[in-house]
């Protein structure tokens, strides 16, 4: 291709550019540069195909049930992305573990009291991570009340087991 | 397409004032970054835009639906590594967040597409991709815009992208070359021989842009 050949070819170019930066634009509603400057010295079967094309590719949305779905999950990830707040940097710490002899600090004379030998509750606290834990305790206790609530057979014969051993039948 | 919004800057005795473009997302990519949770704001305003791109690169809602998603959460998680940086020559307008959104998208389309050719569950052609309105004909009708459609889906890989990122993205011509990482220039061009190209497909001719009238 010789080099005239190429510089007309990027003239025209740049006339379809100014002419579509028109076109789109009076689509748009903004105030752009009339039309008829913009298509001067442009042929017209671009001019024409320009036209069908603005008007005629559609734009598609997604279902509100994926636009629903996906604000959800950006939602949770720019909640794990929160910045912490001033003051609030968190910093790695060794958790303690509280054994079942360690006295309770409230109870009278500074022994006994709380935590009997043999009581574990203090080992079964949840661990707090953040906001995770909420959720995951809301899941939990969703699916303890869907087992309560279950009235097929086979959860009538669980409960009946379960009660027949805490009887001692 | 591009609002052409230009702000001075470096107004110093005798210096030559620097123009510099305006991102127009710039207070709301600044809000996601201090709070993340304000990114909700630019996932509404670019959605359809991303997910329209997507799917006439893909013609399936599904697979459109993915890199979508992948699309708005790799930008979410990666925000805070964006940044403008356009030299002069690219443009203005060359790096605002759409064009590093389009970007991903771009990215996550092609990786989509590699997965199709990995597993195709129907022929795909060299060129041609899915026509989605085949999918949405109940919405869109009119053989015109199917036979536009098609004539589109029928050019090669970087005119199709660069036509639907300048008429159905409303993309300027220096943000398609952000995206594509190409010239100014060779967009231009880029675009100019696709629409050529259309109108041969379509039987437009220069002879006051009549059509032969042909609906494929």
């Amino acid at each position: 291709m010789s080099v005239l050949r190429r510089d007309v070819g990027e003239v025209e170019a740049l006339i379809t550019d100014r002419y579509l930066d028109s076109l789109l634009s009076v689509q748009q509603g903004a105030a752009g540069s009339p039309i008829g400057d913009a298509s001067a010295g442009l042929g017209a079967a671009v001019r024409a195909v320009s036209r069908r094309l603005a008007a005629d590719l559609p734009r598609f949305h997604p279902s509100f049930r994926f636009e629903e779905r996906l604000a959800l999950r950006l939602a949770e990830i720019a909640a794990m992305r929160m910045p912490v707040a001033v003051g609030g940097e968190a910093q790695v710490a060794a958790i303690r573990r509280i054994h079942p002899s360690t006295p309770d600090p409230l109870s009278a004379g500074g022994t006994g009291g709380g935590h009997g030998a043999g009581d574990d509750r203090a080992d079964n606290r949840p661990l707090l991570v953040g906001g995770a834990v909420a959720a995951s305790a809301l899941s939990l206790a969703g699916a303890w009340l869907a087992w309560r609530r279950r009235t097929s057979p086979m959860a009538r014969a669980i409960r009946a087991a379960h009660h027949l051993r805490q009887t001692g039948a | 397409m591009a609002r052409r919004a230009l702000w001075r800057s470096g107004r110093t005795e005798g210096a030559v004032p620097r123009i510099a473009h305006l991102d127009r997302d710039r207070s709301l990519v600044e809000a996601a970054r201090r709070e993340p949770a304000q990114f909700d704001a630019l996932y509404r305003r670019y959605l359809a835009r991303v997910y329209s791109y997507a799917y006439y690169e893909l013609g399936d809602h599904h697979l459109a639906e993915d890199a979508t998603e992948a699309t708005f959460v790799a930008a979410l998680t990666n925000l805070h590594r964006f940044e403008e940086r356009a030299r002069p020559s690219d443009g203005e307008g060359a790096s605002t967040f759409r064009v590093w959104l389009f970007q991903i998208a771009r990215n996550e389309v092609a990786g989509e597409r590699r997965r199709m050719r990995r597993r195709p569950v129907e022929p795909i052609g060299e060129t041609v991709i899915a026509d989605p309105l085949d999918v949405e004909s109940a919405a869109v009708r009119r053989d015109e815009a199917r036979a536009a459609w098609r004539a589109v889906g029928r050019l090669p890989g970087e005119r199709r992208q660069a036509m639907v990122l300048r008429f159905v993205d409303e993309l300027s011509t220096a943000e398609i070359a952000g995206v594509l990482g190409r010239s100014e220039g060779a967009v231009r061009v880029l675009i100019h021989r696709a629409l050529r190209s259309v109108a041969r497909d379509l039987g437009v001719s220069d002879k006051a842009g009549s059509e032969r009238g042909r609906t494929s």
